[in-house]
């Protein structure tokens, strides 16, 4: 077994969400928008709605899943940060999570994109 | 997919129906939410159901789950609804493969603890009384709790240990024995008393006294210095209550069902409740209260006795809430969340010093209080409570003669036991009296049965007249002394009030 470190395994994540998004058409415009707020992973568009996508992975479920580890706060985390990327207009747009979960030598073994959770 | 699992929820006495809906979606984000007015213990059944759930070996679906609690307007105050929770989230994720039409005679009830075993959860009698209105149901109630429904016919209540056990029941692969309805017995001699009628030294008239509140559940006040055996002979009272018959047993039971007081294992509560609450007790305490109004100390004295110590000492504004429970045996609740009525027809039993020091009215010992002292004491209780009072017993000091301890003069003692089956006697005659009127004893008529059911002979009658108008007794006096006079009358087993028993219900009247 190869140790990983979470950093690295989190770019990993967001190599294959970015990947993921793109087969489903989207357009990714930016990537790890982040200042001293906060972060968003990827910011994409569907078509002509605005998504903002939380990335979340987990090596292994023994710790639980990574959709319990989004939580109320992070959602509003994201919000706050979108009003900031969009400068207060409003735009057509949603959150979006992508929960991924690796095995212990960061094989994908499931990822799931759920639309629209907050 | 949804699925509706039924349960109850509890408004005082009265119950309704609530649907536990719950819908596990195959979109959405993950997540457990619960909307129709949750309480806090209800937001917290979240993590009992998913640790029960898993800890019992099942899977907690990570998908969108939505648990609604119908009516939506109602607030929900359990912890009863884990259970339904539970097998909610395991019928919708067809972890259960039973049809939506068998569970719609099923009532779930009760709390989980998070290994998954079932907790004891108060209501359950309300929950089998509530299940017998519909046809062929079937309850399932936490095992140490489920033993209170049994007195309830018609239904099958299965006692449930743990949700695993109950899952398999479901599924018919290990059946659960449903609990045998049972009677409800009189049993007579269950309860041994702190104290024995016998044990108290003197004190007759006392003595008749309490036989006489026992038998009718009227209100009786006994006054007189310190250590002269007032608060025993309140104790020895339990001794000579009658038993509880199967009706009033029932409500008596619910009204502790609600509360929460009975203990595990224990099916319905046949002793006649005897209730002494401290004079520290606060009104909620007293009359019932809470943001979900519980039944407080006159509700749970329901068709027993409560026994007010050092009555004086009470704050005056708890004596003065006894007055619309004392006159209409129901006391009614309001709070923000809605009002509630609780029955609480019960029959005072009160001890009081005669003055602050205690000794006023001792043969030997003086009474240094002033009589300013003395006056304000006394006014601690109003007028208007006073006047509810039927029965005033002075209890004098005791000579010293009767208190020693091989005494060749005293032969006859009333025994407890005795008392007993002369108050079980009257109860018999009271009972006959009053079928079908929802009350149980003389003290519980109002005018009008008074006037019909009580038969004075013309003596008695002019007995009556000549003492109203001699100490202007007031309305409520003139009724009270005819129920007091027909309690003994019931005792001497006679049909007539006569005479003798207008006198000896005079002579109880107030007289300082």
């Amino acid at each position: 077994m190869k140790k990983f470190f979470n950093r690295k395994t989190g770019f990993l994540a967001e190599d294959l969400a970015v990947a993921a998004l793109k087969e489903k058409g989207y357009v990714v415009l930016e990537r790890n928008f982040a200042n001293r707020f906060g972060e968003i992973d990827i910011i994409a568009k569907d078509k002509d709605i605005l998504v903002f996508v939380e990335v979340k992975a987990k090596t292994g479920v023994d710790f639980g899943l990574p959709e319990e580890m989004v939580g109320k706060k992070k959602l509003e985390k994201i919000r706050h940060m979108a009003v900031i990327y969009t400068k207060g207009e409003t735009l057509p747009s949603r959150i979006d999570v992508v929960a991924i979960v690796f095995d212990n030598n960061n094989q994908l073994l499931r990822l799931t994109h759920y639309e629209n959770v907050y | 997919m949804l699925v509706k699992i039924c349960s109850i929820a509890n408004i005082g006495l009265e119950t309704v129906s609530v649907d536990v809906e719950v819908d596990v979606a195959s979109i959405g984000f993950p997540g457990f939410t619960i909307v129709g007015l949750p309480s806090k213990a209800i937001e917290e059944a979240r993590e009992r159901v998913k640790t029960a759930l898993i800890n019992s070996g099942f899977i907690f679906p990570p998908r969108k789950i939505t648990v609604n609690l119908a009516p939506a307007d109602l607030p929900k105050d359990s912890s009863a609804y884990d259970l339904p929770m539970a097998i909610g989230v395991l019928a919708a994720s067809g972890q259960l493969l039973t049809s939506s039409s068998d569970l719609k005679q099923m009532f779930f009830y009760g709390e989980l603890s998070l290994d998954g075993t079932l907790r004891p959860t108060r209501g359950i009698l309300l929950l089998g009384l509530f299940a017998q209105k519909k046809p062929h149901s079937t309850i399932f109630v936490p095992y140490p709790s489920a033993n209170e429904a049994t007195v309830v016919s018609g239904i099958k209540i299965m006692p449930v240990k743990n949700l695993a056990e109950l899952v398999n029941h479901l599924k018919e692969k290990e059946i659960i024995t449903p609990l045998n309805q049972v009677e409800i017995k009189e049993d007579i001699d269950s309860l041994v008393p702190d104290f024995d009628l016998s044990e108290i030294a003197g004190q007759e008239q006392a003595k008749r006294a309490l036989i006489i509140a026992a038998a009718g559940g009227h209100n009786l006040l006994m006054w007189g210095t310190p250590g002269t055996g007032k608060t025993m002979l309140a104790r020895a009272l339990p001794g000579i209550l009658p038993p509880l018959s199967s009706l009033e047993a029932l409500e008596v039971t619910r009204i502790y069902s609600v509360a929460g007081l009975i203990r595990p294992g224990e099916t319905i509560i046949r002793q006649r409740p005897f209730r002494a609450p401290h004079h520290g007790v606060s009104a909620a305490g007293m009359i019932g209260g809470g943001s979900h109004p519980l039944p407080g100390e006159v509700s749970l004295a329901h068709l027993g006795v409560l026994f007010l110590d050092e009555m004086p000492e009470f704050p005056r504004h708890i004596l003065e809430s006894l007055r619309q429970p004392m006159e209409d045996g129901q006391v009614e609740v309001v709070r923000v969340s809605g009002h509630i009525r609780y029955p609480a027809s019960f029959s005072l039993i009160a001890a009081t010093n005669p003055c602050p020091c205690g000794w006023l009215g001792h043969p030997r010992k003086e009474c240094k209080c002033t009589p300013k002292e003395i006056a304000r004491y006394r006014r601690r209780i109003s007028g208007p409570i006073l006047d509810r009072i039927d029965l005033w017993v002075s209890v004098a000091a005791v000579e010293v003669e009767k208190l020693a301890l091989t005494n060749p003069k005293i032969t006859h003692k009333i025994t407890s036991k005795q008392a007993k089956t002369q108050v079980i006697k009257a109860r018999a005659i009271q009972s006959k009296r009053f079928t079908n009127l929802s009350i149980y004893t003389n003290s519980q008529m109002r005018n009008k049965e008074v006037k019909k059911l009580c038969f004075l002979t013309p003596e008695a009658e002019n007995l009556l007249k000549m003492a109203v108008e001699k100490y202007d007794f007031s309305a409520r006096s003139y009724f009270r002394l005819i129920k007091v006079a027909r309690t003994i009358a019931d005792l001497e087993g006679h049909k007539k009030i006569m005479p003798f028993h207008m006198a000896e219900a005079l002579q109880y009247k107030q007289t300082i």
